[in-house]
């Protein structure tokens, strides 16, 4: 049953917890591939933790994901992802170019270094994220957005056909936020699957084909017209409606 | 000269306790680096504390099951076991109880360390260790044994930090995405673990127990000032525990002292120097730096004077126009630099992306001038204020103001706002 369609991300009732916590509680969905997807949901709803169960990092109590067919833990290296800028130690001692070549490492066998062809693929990953004149500056060297698009050009250099964000337009300006979504339609238009956490409800419905509304459990999935309902969106974001108000007039008009 | 530092060299001791000594550190400064990156060093020291208990409980199995006295490898084994124990009891009591890691490594690295004390106490009559020796490490009085074992460890220990250099990158620096690609983080991490034990093992008996986390994490937070990249990182650590060896033996035989603090007096030493001088992350580089900055306002200031001006701005109309003329001509060159003026003759004018600067500051400052007079503020001060007031022109700032003033068009000397 899972193999005839075209779903790429297969998730079925996927629980995960911490210390007997739900953070993610009997979710099911499936992704179809070639789209731009939003997951959004108010702090501490587990949209970090979703994307780190379909990254085979969280392990579920319950439920599986798939991707392209293949359970997440055997998937390895067929989903790329874009850390939380809060995750990343900005101090580390590893410069622009490295990132990049990171992303290389599944292709290089243990016992050899990363060759010239290795190299030339990072580069080419930061020239298209247009980060190529950073390349021998410090990871902690660069603006918010600079940094989010070295992050970027790692996850295309992997070469996967799924890409996941988390929170890339966390803190960078609104010119910024343009380059980087700029990025993400080209990776679309390149035939990837993009996943991506988003915080703004107010520009969700004009970035992402589809959206993921989650708290703990999945609320809605599916076109941001039919995901930013009122009635959704008061259950979820309890009485901070104000916020949204304009969102769902936008959505009307 | 020559006594200085040609005779202690001829001593076979001296020898010895270079050897010996820059072996340990050289391993001990690359294992440092990852130590230092992933915030373990805490851990070096519960190793090494926990290491006495595996000391003595080495020596005891092997007298009372071989009859061999102070069996080198059966206490190497022996401190593995009690190293990586402390290990496993500080992640077990940190994760089944609301006591937090530091105090779970404080209680059971204590404890293990109190273990072994008393064990060797009471079974004195059979093992013969020296808690003194123990406790500050005797690196004049290296064994041949010793040399051999530190050899075989550092070795071990560099063969598997070089092969899978970049899986230890990888996992300390995104853990995440090391096992997204199919890495073994966790299986990494007891293989780092016990990396460190071996080091620091090793390293007990030349420098000491309390000692041993120094060698390992100072070298490379001194080499982590100086550079960029892990593998360079690691060079110089390596390099700074070997030079620490060096020095720290010199200093003792110069100054007749303990060998082992020597050693680590040199080495923090040598960390200090570097931290003062170290080229981007030191203390003078930041004073330089902080010297350096050209304040925001006198910028602004710059650009709001030409833009008003309105044509390509000599030297002594910026003077007039710019509250705080000191550093003036550094500013001038700095924002050229910047790409925000272009200098010809003696005149400057402003790039486009100068001009864009200018506008934001501009518009800021008509927005707070009509602001001001909506709250009643007297015409003379409206300019004077207002001109404080622009360099607070943060977009949000500005779009409340915007907002609140009902978006006007013109300010009070009747100048357009947008
Ligand atoms: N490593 C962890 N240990 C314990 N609790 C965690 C951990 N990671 C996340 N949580 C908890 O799980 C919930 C969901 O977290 P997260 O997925 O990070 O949410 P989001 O990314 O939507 O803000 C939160 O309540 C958080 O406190
Ligand atoms: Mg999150």
């Amino acid at each position: 049953m899972t193999t005839e369609n075209n779903f790429v991300i297969e998730v079925d009732h996927l629980t995960v917890s911490y210390h007997a916590r739900p953070a993610l509680l009997d979710v099911s969905i499936n992704i179809e591939s070639d789209q731009l997807v939003g997951v959004i949901g108010p702090n501490g709803a587990g949209k970090s933790t979703f994307i780190k169960a379909i990254l085979g990092f969280v392990k579920p109590d319950v439920g599986v994901v798939k991707i392209n067919g293949k359970s997440a833990q055997k998937a390895k290296g067929e989903v790329a992802y874009v850390p939380q800028r809060g995750a990343v130690d900005w101090d580390f001692p590893i410069t622009v170019e490295e990132v990049a070549l990171m992303g290389r490492y599944q292709q290089i066998p243990w016992y050899t270094s990363p060759a010239a062809r290795d190299r030339e693929a990072a580069f080419e990953a930061l020239k298209m994220v247009r980060m190529e004149d950073f390349a021998k500056r410090q990871i902690g060297e660069l603006s918010g957005g600079q940094q989010q698009r070295v992050f970027m050009g790692r996850a295309l250099a992997q070469g996967s056909d799924i890409l996941l964000l988390d929170e890339p337009f966390a803190g960078v300006d609104a010119a910024t936020e343009r380059a980087i979504l700029e990025v993400l339609e080209r990776a679309k238009q390149a035939g990837k699957t993009l996943v991506v956490v988003h915080h703004d409800l107010s520009t969700a419905a004009e970035y992402f084909d589809k959206l993921i509304l989650i708290k703990q459990r999945l609320y809605a999935y599916g076109p941001p017209r039919l995901v930013l309902r009122e009635d959704l969106l008061s259950k979820v974001y309890e009485g901070r409606l104000r916020i949204f108000s304009d969102v769902l007039a936008k959505e009307e008009s | 000269m020559y006594d200085l530092f040609i005779a202690p060299l001829t001593e076979t001791y001296f020898q010895k306790a270079l050897i010996g000594g820059s072996i340990v550190a050289l391993v001990a400064g690359v294992v440092g680096c990852l130590v230092v990156l992933r915030r373990m060093a805490f851990l070096g020291d519960a190793l090494s504390h926990a290491m006495i208990a595996g000391v003595a409980g080495g020596y005891l199995v092997m007298k009372m099951l071989f009859g061999l006295e102070a069996h080198a490898p059966g206490m190497l084994l022996g401190s593995l076991i009690a190293a990586v124990t402390t290990v496993a009891l500080i992640s077990f009591v940190a994760r089944i109880s609301r006591v937090k890691e530091d105090t779970a490594i404080g209680i059971m690295y204590t404890g293990i360390f109190a273990l072994g004390v008393v064990a060797v106490s009471i079974f004195r009559h059979y093992i013969h260790i020296d808690l003194m020796h123990f406790i500050m490490g005797d690196i004049l009085g290296v064994a041949d044994s010793d040399l051999w074992v530190s050899a075989f460890t550092a070795a071990l220990v560099l063969s598997v930090l070089i092969l899978f250099f970049r899986h230890f990158q990888i996992a300390t620096f995104d853990p995440i995405m090391a096992a997204s690609i199919g890495l073994p983080v966790l299986f990494l991490d007891y293989v780092l673990t016990i990396c460190v034990s071996l080091v620091v093992v090793s390293a007990v008996s030349m420098v000491g127990v309390i000692l041993v986390v120094g060698l390992l994490i100072t070298p490379a937070a001194s080499a982590y000032l100086l550079s960029d990249r892990l593998d360079k990182m690691m060079w110089l650590a390596a390099l700074f525990g070997v030079t620490s060896v060096i020095g720290g033996l010199y200093l003792c035989v110069w100054l007749d002292s303990a060998g082992g603090g020597a050693i680590m007096l040199f080495c923090t030493l040598q960390f200090l120097v570097v931290l003062l001088v170290a080229p981007k992350y030191g203390v003078l580089a930041r004073w330089q730096r902080m010297h350096n900055l050209i304040p925001q306002q006198q910028v602004e200031d710059i650009l709001t004077t030409i833009l008003r001006y309105g044509k390509p701005t000599p030297m002594e109309v910026i003077v007039q126009y710019v509250e705080q003329d000191k550093g003036l001509k550094k500013a001038l060159e700095s924002m050229i630099d910047d790409g925000l003026l272009t200098q010809a003759a003696e005149s400057f004018s402003l790039t486009e992306a100068g001009d864009k600067e200018a506008q934001k500051v501009l518009k800021a400052h008509r927005l707070w001038e009509a602001y001001l007079e909506s709250i009643g503020t007297p015409k003379e001060e409206l300019h004077p204020t207002a001109h404080h007031l622009e360099h607070i022109s943060d977009p949000n700032t500005v779009d409340y103001l915007d907002e609140k003033l009902g978006k006007p068009v013109r300010d009070p000397h009747g100048q357009t706002i947008r």
